[in-house]
Formats: C-alpha cells, structure tokens, sequence
C-alpha cells in the first residue's frame, strides 16, 4: 500500500486519536502545574469515565433501542462520564493528595500509584475482567453511518470525537484566558503561597482543577469508549501513558502545550501504524517519552524549570 | 536515627551470635514447615525478600522512583531461561549461568541508567515504566519472526541445577540455596547503608544538590544504586525461574511491581529489617486471606495511600523500641536538671585578647577573571574580577539581588558561567562539576540550609569526608582492610571537626538527625560539613542568617578561629555588617551584578556608590550603612 494515499486517512485517525489524548493531557498538565505531581491515577479516571458512558447507555437502552434521542442520549453519557470522573478525581485529591500536600514529592507519587492500583482493581472487582462493549449503533444517525470523501473515510463516531473533543478544548482555554477563575487558576500554577496571601482559596483551586482535569479525561474515555465500541478495567493504563506523554511533549504545567502535545502524538501515532506491525503501535509513545524527557524535558511550550539555589 | 540492631551487629560478639543464629534458623525452618505447599511459600518468601531489598538499594537508600524494578527481574530470568534450557540448546552450568544473568542484567541496568539517571523523580518513574512496558512488549511478541521469549506461553524446562556434582532438586535443597542467597543480600544490604556508598546514596535522596555541592558524585552514585538494583533482581530472577522451573511474562508484569514496593514501603524505605519484615508479611499474610485474594491488588492499594498519608516511614521506622535510648540535654550525668540557658552559654570561649595576629598571604588561591552570568535576558552578574588571597576572609556585600549567591553557585559549579575563567590554584575549574569543585577543596555552606535532615549529625559531616574516601563495592561488601582504615579516618576526622563546635554538635547530638537542631545548631553543622570536605576554601553563605545577636558574635569568633587558627581562607556572603566589619580582611560590594567597590571595610563603607545601593540616593554620607 502506498504510505501517501493514506496519509489524508491518517490524518483523521490521528486528529482523533490526538484530540483524546490532548483532552487526558490536561488533567495531568492542570495538577502538575499547580502541585508539581504526576497524578498517575489519572489514566483509572479516563477508565472510570468510560464505564460510565457504558452505564449510562446501558440503562437509557431497551434491546437495540434508546429510551429517548439518540443526541441527548451522547450528551448524557458524556456529562454522565464527565460527572463520575470528576466526583472521583475530587475524592482522590480530597483524601489520597491534600495530606500530602507538604510531604516528599516520592510520597505524593506513590500514594497516586496506590490510588490507581486501588481504582483498577475496584473496577475489576465490581464490574468484572471482560469488555463491557457499547451497542452504538443506535446512537448513530441513519445516512451518516460513513461518510466518503474522495477515499477517505470519515465515520460518524470519528467526526463526535474530534468535535467534541475541539468543543471542549475551546472552552477551556476561554475559561482559562477569559474567566476571574481562570485568572486564579493561573495565579495558582505560578505560585501557590502568593496566590494564597492575595486572597484565592487555593485548596478551592486545587479542586477545581482535579474537577475540570478528570471531567475532560472522563469524556475521553467515554468518547474511545463509543468509538471503538468497547471498554474494560485495563485500559486507563496505556491511556494514562500516552496522556502523560501528550503533556509532557507539550510542555509539563501548560495547558495549550498539552492540547498541542496530544494533537501531535495521536498523528505521529497514526502514522506509525501504518509503518510498524500494530503489536509495536505503542513503542511510538513510548520512544517519544523517552527521546522528549531525555533531551528536552522541558517540551515544546514549557519553560525550562531551573532549581533555586 | 541509630538503630539497635544495626549498631548491635558492630560489635564483634554480637555479629557472630547473630549469623550463628541466622544460620541455624536457616537450616532448622524448612523442617518445620507443614507441608511442601508451604516450603514453596518459605522458598518464595526468600524469593521477594531479595527482590525487595533489592528495590531498597534503588528506592530506599536513594529515592529513585526505579518502575522497570521488575522488568530487571525479568532480565534475570528470562536470560536464565535462554541459557540453561532446550530454548536455543544451550546448557550453562548454573554456576556459570546464575552470574551470567546477574551482569547481563547489571548492564541492562546501566545502559537503561545511564540514559535516564539525570530525569529527577516523577519523569525517572514513567521513562523506567515506559521501559518496563517496552520489556513486556517484546516478551509477548518476540516469538516471531524467530522464537526467542515463547511469546505469551513463555519458556519452561530448564537444566537442574547442579553444584560442584551435586544436584539440587529437592524443595528443602531449593529452599536453602534462596534463603541462603537472600541471607547474602541481607548481609550486603548491611555493608552497604554503613558505608560511604549508603552515606552517600542518603545525602541524594535528602538533598541531591547538597550532595553534588558535598563532593558527592551523585550521578555515579546514582548509576551505581541503578546497576546494584538491577543486579540483585537479575540473579533473583535466575533463582526464582529455576525454581518455578518456568517463566512467562505475567511474573514480570506491573503488579508484581506494585507488590514488590508495597513490601519496600510497608517495611519503611531504606530500612533493612523493615524491608525483609515487609517482604515476610505481603508474601505469607495473603496465603491466610486466600478467600480475600479478589480483593489483594485492591487493598495493596489502599495500603500505598494509607501508609503514605498516616505512616510514609513504615512499620519499622521511628519504632521507639528500636531507636536507642537518647540522653536528655538538659539532665548531666547524675540526672540533674541543668538550665538550658548553662548549656548553651555557661561555656562561653574566653575572648583571647592576644590571639596572634594573622596574616593573609599574597598568594592568590582562587581567582575570577571577567565573569559573566546571565539568566537568558537577565544579567546576574557582570564582568566579575576577584581574587582571593590565601589566609584571607573576603566579604561580598550587596544588597539583595545584587548577584551574591550567584557568584557562590558558578564558583562551585552550579552554574557554568556565561562567560569568563575561574581558576583555583592556578587551575582552570569553570566546567567542573560542583563534586569536582568540592574534591579540588572549595566548600560551601548554602543561605537557606541544605542539610539532609533525616540524617544523624554525625552521618550528616561523614558525606563531607565521601569524597575523599575511595574505598570501592568489593572494599565494603568484603570489609577489606581498606574500607575499614577509611571508616575509622572518617570517624575519627568527623568528631574532630564537631569538636570544634563544642557541645552544640557533639554527645548525644552525633545520633541527632539533623531535623531536631536549633536553627542556629543547623547553620554550625551547615559549616562542619563542609569543612568534613578536608577543603581549603570555604564559602559560607550568610552563615549567620537567623542567629540571634548571641549566636552571631559567637559564630563571628568562629568564622574568625577558622582562619586564624586553622589557615582557611573564606569567601563569605553576609548581610550582617557588624560581622563583616569585625572579621573582613577585604570587602567587595556588589550591586545589580556589578562590582561597585573593593578594599578594606571602611573604604568600602564609605563608598559612595555602595551607600547609594543600600540606602539610596539621598547623601548620607557620615552615617553607616545598617543591617541591611
């Protein structure tokens, strides 16, 4: 097969595969900007978003059919994601990070490695090892099934996910630019204690920022959820990989950085695809972490952190 | 904080006592065992008991967050399994074999290390876990084009092992080579925390730029914790595919390592006994809580974030039972209470009226010659020229901002200069690591206190005397006459210079962790340990920060004693005039990165321009400038 007929193919592949990853991206960017921490149960709450999706599905379907539109049923499975993910995100800063607050940074880290041990395990226990497989087909319109558009195919689902995942990217950045607690939010991440004494409840900031970061990447998982139709207790993992990987090529602590990161990983990882055996597509992630941490930890929208001395 | 049991173990008597001991039990416990369903579980008790104190030397002593821990193990054993087995038909001798897969994987470890050794913390753990995940990768898919790992089935069958013609098939023989391999690892786990290698390894987990600043070569260090972790968990992996006779990838896979670090922190990372405790309790408790075994990887997690909310210590660490019994300060000998203001003031140094006058020497020992610092578009310092002569306390005044401790930092390595030479007896050093520095004899003292806290005072000046130890792995692990020589040097230099504290850093204080002294004792052992360095030059950054007027004359007669006495020569930043004026041989004032004026105190405090840096434009010519 001819690498450059498939590029256009590619590209939507990729732009897809890097909108959810930018969206993963941002709840690690958002908590390490603030707290310098690798939230690593970040990658369970993306998982946890997608079994909500699946439930909300599930119980707004009789058979085949939907109870109600299939447009409201999306937007309720991905605010349902959104809802669960978030609720939980919060909980684990409220009780596994917030004691930790002023502890070694390696204390934080391996409470947010028993955390996700905890949440995977949780979801294995209740909600079983096989797939839980989404029954989409009803929430696809009739007619828009596959668009063709000179050779390149365009499904439904991939047309949701980079939308939405766009949508919610534009939102953001309005919130962070525009609103008074995007301001404070900024404040924040440059420095806490100042942010502190000019009167912003930080530990209100720190919360809503493990909100809004696992709401998004509850959406994520609910959106690959519909889009490959399935989800199970395992997947947070590779998922949290390459978030982290999408924020660290961005730029560790920067929210634009992560959306790009994510973009240009999910491309790189498309192409990549069509190269390698797919036994190997996730080496790429890998090898970019790598290569990135090794020679420009700092990445492509990051400053470079220097230690005070 | 000492140990019982690990200053228990010096004493002769006692470590004879105690391996007979270990020994006996050794060979007595697999008898007692049950059945063989349970002289597996003993066998893979030893089993994680060395991974774990592997993982120790990584995590523990040097808080590496090492995630391809696991993946290391799997090195081990699946390197066993190609070499002794029908795999590829080829049939080491174990004794060739079981080595073969330790360095093999020792040097996985140190090309693996030597890429992301300088990665600080969270990006060190998911790099290592992205290697962990590549490791599995190729375990499961390289089965083809050409059979090497046997993909998801793994490979079985292997050589029985056969030592010096003696064929070791039996659970109790198989039980005896573990235990007796894991007693080896306890032994050299040991050898290694009470040594300049775990003295080391500790002052880079506390504080890796002190460290570095200290002399300590903390990227080697690191490599080394790196490659000895690596090489524990492949010669475990060697035993442990033997012994299952069998290995697959899921033996490698994330939750074994996420048991492994349970059993490191649960015991308390860094803690020997801890260690083996917690390895002991996660491998037997679960065969109790077998009807439980859904909810085991569930409850390892919440043991991660309990025990690191309510006791990140471990079970074993701060136990009081196993901290030795520390002297009251306050109480003499006979118990009496004594107030706390004689102890630190009743034995006030006389003030020695006809101390020789000193005299600096002209020989300039250290030299900045037009050096320059910037900070992307922010000049920190500019066009700097000093010398510092032999013998001699040079002062560098400013105000804040002015580029005092950046000076420090580019002298000792911190910062390459942007531009400019800086030479130590002659000897170009700008490019040298601050280790290097530190070895060539320049020391320092950091304004904002670097101490690594969770170590005991006297452990704290002994990685001063890191860098001029030389005594290798073999020297400790062996105890070669060499290493013991260095130990006793070392002791014996290190409560010389406490001495010179006083009882601010000696007696009871040498089993102190550094977190429990007085602000003022911490700047005393800031000093110290830098003068454990064996250096020649010192650099104290306001050395008196914090002090109150008391301590201050006190340590200004210190600074004093230092050169008069014992031929220093100090670079010294200090906003306390006072100070500088009584005990400055020569003062430089700095402003915005500039050097605005040099010579003697008075000369300089008279200038006008440093009177305007501190105090404004405004003439106020026959005031002196005040505590800034």
């Amino acid at each position: 097969m001819d690498i450059l007929s498939q590029l256009p193919q590619q590209l939507i592949n990729g732009l897809t595969l890097g909108g959810v990853y930018a969206l993963i991206a941002i709840g690690y960017t958002m908590v390490y900007g603030i707290l310098f921490m690798l939230n690593f149960a970040h990658g369970e709450i993306y998982m946890i978003g997608g079994f909500a999706g699946w439930w909300v599905l599930h119980l707004l379907s009789s058979g085949n059919r939907l109870v109600m539109h299939a447009a409201l049923v999306i937007a309720l499975m991905i605010v349902g994601a959104m809802a669960v993910s978030g609720l939980v995100g919060v909980l684990s800063e409220r009780f596994a990070y917030r004691p930790l607050r002023q502890a070694p940074r390696m204390n934080a880290l391996l409470s947010a490695l028993g955390v996700s041990i905890f949440l995977q395990n949780l979801v294995l226990n209740f909600q079983g090892a096989k797939p839980r497989f989404f029954h989409v087909s009803a929430l696809i319109p009739e007619g828009l099934r596959v668009i063709e558009v000179g050779g390149v195919v365009f499904s439904f689902m991939r047309g949701l996910v980079i939308s939405v995942s766009f949508l919610f990217m534009g939102v953001l950045t309005y919130v962070v630019k525009k609103t008074k607690m995007g301001k404070a939010m900024r404040a924040t991440a440059q420095d806490i204690e100042a942010a502190n004494f000019m009167g912003i409840d930080t530990d209100r900031i720190i919360v809503m920022v493990f909100l809004i970061g696992s709401a998004l990447g509850g959406a994520a998982g609910t959106l690959v959820g519909m889009l490959f139709t399935q989800v199970d207790y395992y997947v947070g993992f590779q998922a949290g990989i390459k978030g982290f990987t999408a924020a660290v090529l961005g730029g560790i602590g920067n929210i634009f950085g992560a959306m790009l990161g994510g973009i240009i990983l999910g491309l790189l990882e498309a192409l990549a695809t069509s190269l390698f055996p797919s036994a190997y597509k996730d080496v790429v992630a890998f090898a970019v972490l790598i290569v990135v941490l090794i020679f420009k930890p700092s990445g492509l929208l990051g400053e470079p952190m220097r230690e005070k001395v | 904080m000492a140990n019982v049991f690990l200053e228990w173990g010096t004493r002769r008597s006692h470590r004879v006592t105690f391996y007979a001991a270990a020994v006996g039990l050794l060979i007595a416990l697999p008898h007692v065992m049950p059945d063989n369903y349970w002289l597996r579980i003993y066998s893979m008790t030893g089993v994680y008991v060395m991974l774990a104190l592997g993982l120790n030397v990584v995590a523990g002593f040097t808080g590496l967050l090492d995630l391809s821990y696991v993946a290391f193990f799997g090195i081990g054993a699946y390197t066993f399994a190609l070499v002794s087995s029908a795999q590829f038909d080829v049939h080491l001798p174990f004794l060739i074999a079981l080595p073969a897969a330790a360095f093999i994987t020792m040097g996985f470890g140190l090309a693996l290390g030597s890429t992301s050794i300088r990665l600080s913390g969270d990006y060190l753990a998911i790099v290592t876990l992205a290697f962990a995940q590549i490791f599995k990768l190729l375990l499961l898919n390289l089965d083809q084009p050409v059979n090497i790992t046997g993909g998801v089935n793994g490979i079985f069958g292997f050589d029985p092992i056969v030592i010096l013609g003696w064929r070791l098939m039996s659970p109790v023989a198989y039980s005896y080579l573990i235990w007796g391999a894991a007693l080896l690892a306890i032994v050299a786990s040991w050898r290694l925390k009470k040594s300049r290698f775990g003295r080391g390894w500790e002052a880079i987990r506390e504080d890796e730029l002190a460290a570095e600043a200290l002399g300590v070569s903390t990227t080697w260090m690191k490599l080394k914790a790196f490659a000895g972790g690596a090489f524990v968990a492949g010669a475990t992996g060697a035993i442990f595919a033997s012994f299952q006779d069998s290995v697959f990838p899921n033996n490698f896979d994330f939750p074994q390592l996420v048991i492994v670090y349970c059993m490191v922190i649960l015991g308390g990372l860094g803690n020997i006994p801890g260690v083996i405790l917690g390895a002991v309790l996660l491998t037997v408790l679960p065969e109790f809580l077998r009807e439980y075994g859904a909810y085991r990887m569930m409850s390892y997690g919440l043991i991660l974030v309990v025990l690191m909310a309510i006791r990140p210590q471990g079970l074993l660490g701060s136990v009081r039972f196993l901290v030795k019994g520390q002297r009251r300060p306050d109480k003499d000998e006979t118990g009496v209470l004594r107030a706390s203001t004689d102890l630190y003031y009743g034995e006030e140094r006389k003030e020695d009226e006809t101390s020789p006058l000193h005299s600096a020497g002209h020989r300039v020992v250290l030299e900045l010659e037009r050096v320059t610092m910037a900070f992307g578009g922010l000049t920190a310092v500019q066009d700097l020229d000093l010398r510092l002569r032999e013998r001699e306390i040079l002062s560098v005044i400013g105000p804040n901002g002015a580029g005092k401790s950046t000076v420090f930092n580019m002298i000792s390595g911190i910062y390459p200069p942007t531009e400019g030479a800086i030479r130590y007896e002659g000897r170009g050093i700008n490019g040298l690591k601050p280790h290097q520095v530190a070895r060539a004899g320049i020391a320092r003292t950091f304004q904002n206190l670097r101490l690594f806290t969770k170590m005991t005072v006297l452990d704290n000046a002994k990685v001063g005397q890191f860098c001029r130890t030389r005594a290798g792995v073999l020297s400790i692990l062996f105890h070669l006459p060499r290493f013991k020589r260095e130990e006793a040097e070392t002791e014996e230099r290190v409560r010389e210079i406490l001495a010179l504290f006083g009882a601010r850093l000696t007696g009871y204080r040498f089993d102190q962790e550094a977190q429990f002294l007085s602000y003022a004792n911490r700047r005393r052992l800031e000093i110290a340990r830098a003068l454990a360095t064996d250096a020649k030059v010192l650099m104290l950054d306001e050395p008196s920060a914090g002090m109150n007027p008391q301590e201050t004359l006190e340590i200004t007669g210190f600074i004093k004693e230092l050169r008069d006495v014992h031929g220093y020569t100090i670079l010294l930043i200090e906003h306390k005039l006072n100070l500088v004026k009584t005990i400055s041989d020569r003062v430089i004032a700095l402003d915005y990165g500039r050097k605005i004026a040099e010579g003697t105190y008075d000369e300089v405090a008279g200038d006008e321009r440093v009177i305007e840096a501190y105090l404004g434009r405004k003439k106020t010519q026959t005031e002196e400038p005040e505590q800034a």
